[in-house]
């Protein structure tokens, strides 16, 4: 079994859906941007209330209430499910049976991040995050809630043209899908790092035009395993 | 490296993902993490206890300053950990020369300021490459990736500190009631052997937790560059598939 970074969550309709819960790192860059979105807030708000005098010191605090509550819960009810530092960093905040979240849910986790707080610094939150397989700190725990990559990386570029050419043999979805990925980095890698990896599927190769490179004949495979065939063939 | 055998999922993943594949690494081989790891912390973090007759600031900033030497252990755990290899004392003793000596400038010197030390901390220690090839080598893989590099850093440092400061609060938190005030300048204001020693102790404790999974961290952010870079992943499903 190779080690992965997935969490599994089962639809009712018993579809299996992979997550990608996020951790520390991107989390801990998230909690920085948004940490500084709101303190430029706070400070923009103190400057103007402070020309108020006492009851300015009194919007200041109520402000600086709702900003450490209900900031992230303003957000996270939105279509983007995520602060602006989770949307920077590509997160997004989900149910962990991968619904979208709930207010009751978003307004749980952030309350206990109280609790993540604790003992200072949010201690407890850092070492749950980095001990559980699913990073969940205690709020998203006691929530039920997960926060997951939600942008995709893609290295695939298009796939280069060529004679559409059969497999010696029936390819299986993965290896068909491997093949596929392998087409479309063709512009990204060196043409011998390309043939090198070419050659690796050479037991699927079928005879090709005599003299075409393993590439060039993988690069037929790609393109039949894409639905083109060729006129003549 | 033999991609076939890599006991690891590769796949294109943002960098911010890739350490967190390195986090599950270090959980899954706790064993042979901190196994072999703490018996070479502990021994540096007596020696570093020792330089409080000097000063009381130096214990701390030996362990500092040693920590590039200490990933070294790390890292050679975690290579054979992606293979799924757990590793013993023994194994480390035996490669101790290749593990612990060599590279001592540029561990002390140069990749102690290093603001992305554990993500090209493999070029260095695992793929053997010299001057200015290595040089080549390392800006080829820190090229548009310098910024994750970084933030990775700087969120370890972050959480270094915050870990550190909890340590410290705990302490403050078990005080006698209505002492904690008193305990807490005790613990930061004074000079004394003990108090240096305390706090020396508290940061040595998060640097035993914390480390490993900054060096996973950079090291799963290197394997995701080589994903990038020469399609690790296609190579290991192309293995596979057509054996």
């Amino acid at each position: 079994m190779r080690l992965d970074t997935l969490h599994t969550a089962e639809t009712p309709e018993g579809i299996a859906l992979s997550l990608r819960p996020a951790g520390l790192v991107a989390r801990g860059l998230a909690y920085l941007i948004d940490f500084g979105i709101r303190l430029g807030i706070f400070m923009a708000i103190s400057i103007t209330v402070g020309l108020l005098g006492k009851m300015g010191a009194g919007i200041l605090l109520i402000s600086y209430f709702c900003l450490e509550w209900f900031y992230p819960v303003l957000f996270e009810l939105t279509r983007a499910a995520a602060t602006p530092g989770k949307r920077v960093m590509g997160l997004r905040v989900v149910m962990d049976s991968g619904l979208p979240v709930t207010p009751a849910a978003s307004l749980t986790r952030n309350l206990l991040r109280a609790a993540d707080f604790v003992p200072a610094f949010y201690g407890a939150g850092i070492v749950s995050m980095l001990w559980r397989r699913d990073s969940k700190r205690l709020g998203d725990l006691a929530a039920g809630t997960l926060v997951v990559f939600s942008d995709q990386v893609s290295l695939h570029g298009e796939v280069p043209v060529a004679e559409p050419q059969a497999p010696a043999r029936a390819l299986s979805a993965r290896e068909q899908a491997a093949v596929v990925s392998w087409a479309g980095r063709a512009r990204r890698l060196t043409p011998e790092r390309l043939d090198e990896l070419a050659r690796l599927a050479e037991p699927v190769l079928g005879p090709g035009v005599h003299g075409a490179s393993a590439s060039q004949r993988l690069l037929g495979v790609a393109q039949w395993v894409l639905g083109r065939r060729g006129g003549a063939r | 490296m033999q991609v076939d055998g890599l006991a690891i999922v590769l796949r294109p993943r943002p960098m911010a993902e890739a350490a967190d594949l390195g986090a599950t690494l270090v959980r899954r081989h706790a064993r042979s993490v901190w196994g072999t790891y703490l018996p070479v912390h502990a021994v540096v973090v007596a020696l570093a206890l020792c330089t409080v007759e000097i000063a009381g600031w130096l214990p701390g900033l030996v362990i500092f300053w040693l920590k590039p030497w200490l990933d070294r252990s790390l890292l050679f755990v975690l290579s054979r950990a992606v293979f799924g290899e757990g590793t013993r004392w023994r194994d480390l003793w035996a490669r101790r020369r290749q593990v612990w000596g060599g590279q001592w400038l540029r561990t002390l010197l140069w990749r102690r300021f290093s603001p992305w030390r554990s993500f090209t901390q493999a070029i260095d220690q695992l793929e053997g490459q010299r001057g200015s090839a290595r040089r080549k080598r390392r800006a080829q893989l820190l090229h548009g990736r310098r910024g994750a590099a970084g933030c990775m850093q700087l969120v370890f440092a972050h959480v270094e500190m915050a870990l550190y400061l909890c340590v410290m609060s705990l302490l403050v938190w078990f005080a006698p009631e209505g002492d904690a005030r008193e305990v807490m300048n005790w613990l930061l204001a004074s000079e004394g052997t003990v108090e240096s020693l305390l706090v020396a102790t508290a940061y040595a404790l998060v640097v035993g937790l914390l480390e490993p999974f900054y060096v996973a961290a950079g090291f799963a952010m290197y394997l995701n560059r080589r994903v990038e870079l020469e399609a690790w992943d296609i190579e290991q499903e192309f293995r596979h598939g057509f054996r």
